[in-house]
């Protein structure tokens, strides 16, 4: 195949891909492949780091509450605050809320599958038994 | 006109990335390299979620040696976390200023991204430090064994993370790192949130949630 035949393929196969299938990888200005919506702004990502830090803080000094308030609220509160801050990582820093859908699907996957597998593997051997 | 195959047999579409190319069209609409990340990620969940369960399965029951009741030092290792956490805001913000065309500031914070996370290292080294001197080795007992286990795998996650972040500031001193490449700080950066936020799983269950007596 000539060169010149076969750089009207390669043109012909991205329209034709492009039309057929409807992903582009051509984003729109000032967005990398991947994002629908723009990334939080430098003053938002301070803000979430700032937030973070307050409730890791509070996180510390609930711990220090232990043995003044029952145990089981005390370790439902522990992971309360880190599930709030590890989807705020995820959420924000991780750009998966302005991402498309398919890495929050991946992502979650993972996580997911390594509660349940776990809490499975845990129960068995009774590490939940009182 | 070749079918799709048929090109692909040939030479395939350009490669993503080539000067002068567009990055080929994929059937999912992102790019491979980014998915990629994200499933290895996805991965990674499995990988930390075995040892924090072996350290669960493992915990407060001990026959002999030091416990984490004795050892563990909360404002230190809080301390650690935070920096952690500055570290990444300090990775976002490269990101957002190598989208915008500000390499200076792309070097500032990708550097002061490795020195945060340098520090936190510096930080878990002499808690192994103290520990080992106060009888705790990983062969020591249960708790040696799965703490050392999981907090070590977390630590070279991290050391691989400067080192990755170390050679993209020096790839953009030399001017190699343009903006139609933020998608190798953005790579970088998704794989140093991912360390932190196993760090904010590791410090709350492992040094925060109350230990059997």
């Amino acid at each position: 195949m000539s060169e010149g035949t076969l750089q009207r393929v390669e043109g012909d196969v991205a329209v034709a891909t492009r039309g057929e299938l409807g992903h582009s990888m051509e984003s729109a200005p000032g967005l990398l492949p991947g994002e629908l919506r723009p990334h939080p702004s430098p003053f938002k990502y301070v803000v979430i780091a700032v937030v973070l830090c307050i409730v890791t803080a509070i996180e510390i000094g609930t711990s220090y509450l232990e043995g003044d308030i029952p145990n089981g609220l005390l370790i439902f509160l522990l992971l309360a605050m880190a599930l709030f801050k590890f989807v705020g990582v995820a959420g924000w820093y991780m750009h998966l809320q302005t991402d498309k859908p398919l890495f929050r699907r991946f992502f979650i996957l993972g996580c997911v599958a390594a509660v349940i597998l776990y809490t499975i593997v845990l129960a068995t051997l009774s590490v939940f038994a009182a | 006109m070749a079918t799709i195959e048929q090109t692909a047999e040939v030479g395939g579409p350009p490669s993503q990335g080539t000067p002068g190319h567009d990055p080929h069209a994929t059937s999912t609409g992102v790019t491979n390299t980014k998915l990629a990340i994200w499933l290895f990620l996805s991965s990674d969940c499995l990988f930390f979620g075995a040892f924090i369960a072996s350290y669960l399965l493992y915990r407060g029951r001990d026959v002999s040696g030091p416990g984490p009741r004795k050892l563990f030092d909360i404002p230190f290792t809080s301390a650690t976390s935070f920096i952690l956490l500055m570290s990444s805001l300090t990775m976002v913000l490269a990101l957002a200023a190598i989208q915008r065309g500000d390499h200076r500031r792309v070097r500032i914070w990708i550097l002061a991204t490795a020195l945060l996370g340098a520090t936190f290292i510096g930080g878990q080294v002499f808690e192994f430090t103290e520990f080992s001197r106060e009888g705790l080795h990983v062969s020591t007992n249960l708790f040696g064994s799965s703490f050392y286990l999981l907090t070590g795998f977390h630590g070279a996650h991290v050391t691989i993370g400067i080192i990755w972040l170390l050679s993209l500031w020096g790839m953009s001193t030399r001017g190699r790192l343009p903006t139609k490449k933020a998608e190798s700080v953005e790579l970088a950066g998704l794989y140093w949130h991912f360390v932190d936020v196993v760090w904010i799983v590791i410090f709350t269950v492992i040094y925060l949630i109350p230990q059997p007596h």
